[in-house]
């Protein structure tokens, strides 16, 4: 194999955190390659050097066996490098074919974008990319916006391809077309470089993977060499016991019905409606469907954050449609936000004050005052017991990592249901960007949270994660719900249909 | 008070001559937040440009002369602002607002300056009105439209090339690109930079001129302030007009008629106090913007400085 990219001894710094500690790092012509590890490994900052985003500190990159200084993004286009971002870099309000031609708009004074169209459309033909180049791109579905990233990379003539997380958004179906363009690519002597933490898509794909850790590369094997149990142990560098397997739901009582629930948006466009479904108490409930579809608005509709239009939302029998969050709370709902930085707490105040917000009208034996020694003796079993790395209950929340913080709204979720008795838990993506331990330690809460009697609502952009943990699965599509799935009849194909909007073969 | 007011040629003619200082700073704006940059000083910038142009044509005896300092004076401060705003990252409507009160401080003391403190302004010859051969004389139309100085031509003139670099070049498009998502525009080996000061030159330029208009079309002289909110009114068209320079010179249009009509009524309906007249332009924007702000779709990397190695 002819090696295409060569990069050695690459250092990248940010202020006091090493993000690359002496990265190598080979990639050869009409190869995919895998790049894996767990989130602030290094794969992305790594990528981000080859592209010319970031500057290395040190190191050595060769195109083609030549020495190449790479400074900035157009240096590497001139080397034929090109990368697709993990969320899509493109311009909402062009044309796909604009946001293409961008940069290459070729003519001097005037803009004549038809004179180009039949060659990017022939260049789409070839690699198996389908679209139509005269939609506004904030129009398209992520997948196809994704396309016309790969479109836009391929019209600048890139010999190799980066993509980071490429898969994260798209439904199954999505992910099997976007692999077989890279597979296209490869074959046409493409050097494609897939960024990635899901080991599955580095088996089914990949000719060859390079395992980071910490800044460092640890391992690069060759396809007959992978296989799960040793990718696992390269990149956590410890064996792991995988989720344990959920219990029966007990069929008792139902903790939500949610009856034709419809929320207006912006200009009086429905994002909500028409959403009936129940949650069982001791039942995992997960939320499927392409981001955008309604699913923050059912969160916020249920947290009180948003005032539903019509529609009714009963918590273990009562009507808290237009309840405050408060009594929400005092009902037994407890929530996880989706964006924890913005939603779920605030970063200038201490871990112990955080700890306690929405469960300071209860902790306090209901009296206006603020009981700093207790809040701060809650925190500090909070952090004994949830393993939480801060310096102490008086660290500012803005101090924790990512992990960390999730651990705080955990913990502080089940304090709330501790102490009012929880009965609905809504978690929004709850283990996005965890690393796979705190992923593992996250998902083991919610569980335990459904098998001492409560209910679980679970959002998640990842179909993987809702298959393993949930005992039905109901998808959303243009803020309706349009299927149920029982855990006997999960099937990823069947359920990314409906998230793309087929129609629901199984609908009476 | 008489209707025929609202229709009377000559009204339709003086609003053209006040719509046109908005139309061509508005469109100076228009392309600097189009960039992604939010230049907030604009009113400021106007006085510094009509004052030099007065000061420059006072000296010169050239209004040509004047007019060009007034636009690279304007130009100057454009770029100091892009300055802060793109290579040091600043807060950009700290900075703009700064460079707001320096250019009403800094306008006033250049007047003074030059002309020490006096009783009676002195004055320079406007610009004579420029009747167009064979359109000039056509029954009303001709008053209205063709009886105008070559920079209110110039200023409608404007509107459409605007929209053609905007809409029709490569120039345009990258512009564009960058208001809304410099990232990318840097992932293609486009500079956002260069992009930025050129974009702030252009602008400023066009600021400029809109600030030279005021002495040098409508009053011959320079006041302290003599811009009265007009450059204010620029920022609120291209909201007005959603950054689009077709719709920002309806904007203009509709707040000069309103403003002609303001004088004129002055004149002829002597029992309505002037200050109320004065205050309408400004109330019918407040009134206007607030239906208009709804739904308005700003560049998503307005006033937000770009870094290459930020993070997340």
């Amino acid at each position: 194999m002819a090696e295409r990219v060569h990069m050695s001894g690459i250092g990248k710094r940010f202020g006091e955190t090493v993000a690359l500690a002496g990265v190598d790092f080979t990639a050869a012509r009409g190869e995919i390659h895998g790049l894996l590890g767990e989130n602030g490994a290094g794969k992305t900052t790594l990528m981000n050097v080859l592209s010319g985003l970031y500057r290395a500190d040190r190191g050595q990159i060769a195109i083609d066996g030549v020495a190449a200084a790479i400074s900035a993004p157009s240096d590497a286009l001139r080397h034929g490098i090109g990368m697709v971002h993990q969320h899509v870099e493109l311009i909402p309000t062009f044309s796909a074919l604009e946001n293409v031609l961008l940069g290459r708009e070729g003519g001097r004074l005037w803009l004549r974008p038809e004179r180009h169209r039949e060659d990017i459309e022939a260049l789409a033909a070839r690699f198996g990319l389908a679209l139509d180049l005269d939609v506004e791109v904030r129009r398209l579905a992520v997948g196809v916006q994704q396309k016309v990233e790969i479109l836009r990379s391929l019209y600048r003539g890139v010999g190799i391809l980066i993509l980071d997380e490429p898969t994260t958004m798209l439904t199954p179906q999505e992910v099997d077309t976007l692999f077989g363009t890279l597979r296209a690519m490869a074959d046409q002597g493409l050097t494609v470089v897939f960024i990635t933490h899901k080991i599955r898509e580095i088996l089914a794909n990949c000719d060859r993977v390079t395992v980071m850790r910490g800044g460092l590369q640890v391992a690069t094997l060759a396809r007959a060499e992978m296989d799960e149990g040793r990718l696992i142990e390269l990149m956590i560098g410890e064996r792991l016991q995988s989720s344990s397997p959920i219990a029966q739901a007990s069929s008792g009582d139902v903790v939500l019905d949610v009856r034709d629930l419809a929320v207006q948006g912006e200009r009086g466009r429905p994002v909500l409606a028409d959403c009936t479904f129940r949650v069982g108490a001791g039942e995992v409930v997960g939320v499927a469907g392409v981001a955008g579809n309604g699913q923050r608005e059912l969160a916020d509709a249920l947290a009180g954050a948003l005032r539903p239009a019509g529609g009714r939302i009963l918590l273990g029998g009562r009507d808290v449609t237009a309840a405050s969050v408060r009594t929400r709370i005092a009902a037994g709902l407890v929530v996880i936000p989706e964006d924890r930085i913005a939603d779920g707490l605030l970063p200038g105040l201490s871990v112990a004050e955080n700890l306690v917000l929405g469960l300071h009208p209860f902790a306090f034996g209901g009296g206006l005052s603020f009981d700093r020694g207790r809040a701060r003796a809650l925190a500090r079993e909070a952090i004994a017991e949830y393993a939480i790395r801060a310096r102490s209950e008086d660290a500012m929340a803005v101090e924790l990592s990512g992990g960390n913080i999730q651990k705080v709204l955990v913990a502080r979720a089940m304090a709330q249901a501790r102490a009012v008795g929880g009965r609905l838990l809504v978690a929004t993506n709850p283990t996005r960007g965890l690393d796979v331990r705190a992923t593992e330690f996250v998902r083991r809460r919610c569980l335990a949270f459904a098998e001492a009697g409560g209910g679980v609502l679970l959002f998640s952009e990842d179909l993987d994660e809702l298959r393993q943990l949930c005992h039905r699965i109901v998808v959303m599509f243009r803020g309706a719900i349009v299927a149920d799935f029982r855990r006997e009849r999960f099937d990823p194909y069947a359920i990314g249909r409906l998230m793309a909007g087929a129609a629901n073969p199984a609908a009476p | 008070m008489s209707l025929w007011l609202l229709v009377d040629p000559h009204l339709w003619q003086q609003t053209l001559v006040y719509a046109a200082p908005l139309i061509i700073a508005a469109l100076g704006e228009l392309i600097i937040e189009r960039s992604g940059v939010l230049n907030i000083g604009i009113e400021g910038m106007m006085l510094v440009a009509a004052v030099t142009c007065f000061v420059v044509t006072w000296q010169t005896r050239s209004a040509a002369a004047g007019i060009v300092a007034g636009m690279g004076a304007a130009a100057i401060l454009t770029l100091l602002l892009v300055y802060y705003a793109v290579a040091l990252g600043g807060p950009q409507i700290t900075v703009g607002l700064g460079l707001y009160v320096l250019g009403v401080g800094l306008s006033s003391l250049l007047f003074r300056v030059v002309f020490g403190v006096r009783t009676s302004p002195p004055s320079v010859q406007t610009l004579a009105p420029v009747p167009l051969p064979g359109l000039a004389d056509l029954p009303v139309v001709g008053h209205v439209f063709f009886h105008q100085t070559l920079l209110t031509y110039l200023a409608f003139l404007l509107v459409p090339l605007v929209h053609l670099a905007l809409f029709r070049t490569p120039w345009g498009l990258r512009l564009r690109a960058t208001g809304e998502n410099p990232r990318s525009v840097d992932a293609l080996g486009i500079s956002v930079e260069r992009l930025r000061y050129g974009a702030a030159a252009v602008g400023g330029l066009l600021i400029g001129l809109g600030g030279a208009y005021l002495p040098i079309v409508l009053t011959g002289t320079f006041s302290d302030n003599m811009t009265a909110g007009r450059g204010w009114l620029a920022l609120m068209l291209v909201i007005f007009g959603r950054w689009m320079p077709f719709t920002a010179l309806g904007g203009a249009l509709l707040f000069a008629y309103v403003e002609a009509f303001q004088f004129k009524a002055g004149i002829v309906e002597k029992a309505v106090p002037v200050q109320f007249l004065l205050m309408l332009p400004y109330l019918f924007a407040l009134v206007v913007l607030v239906r208009i702000y709804r739904g308005a779709r700003a560049p998503q990397a307005l006033a937000v400085p770009y870094d290459r190695e930020a993070r997340g």
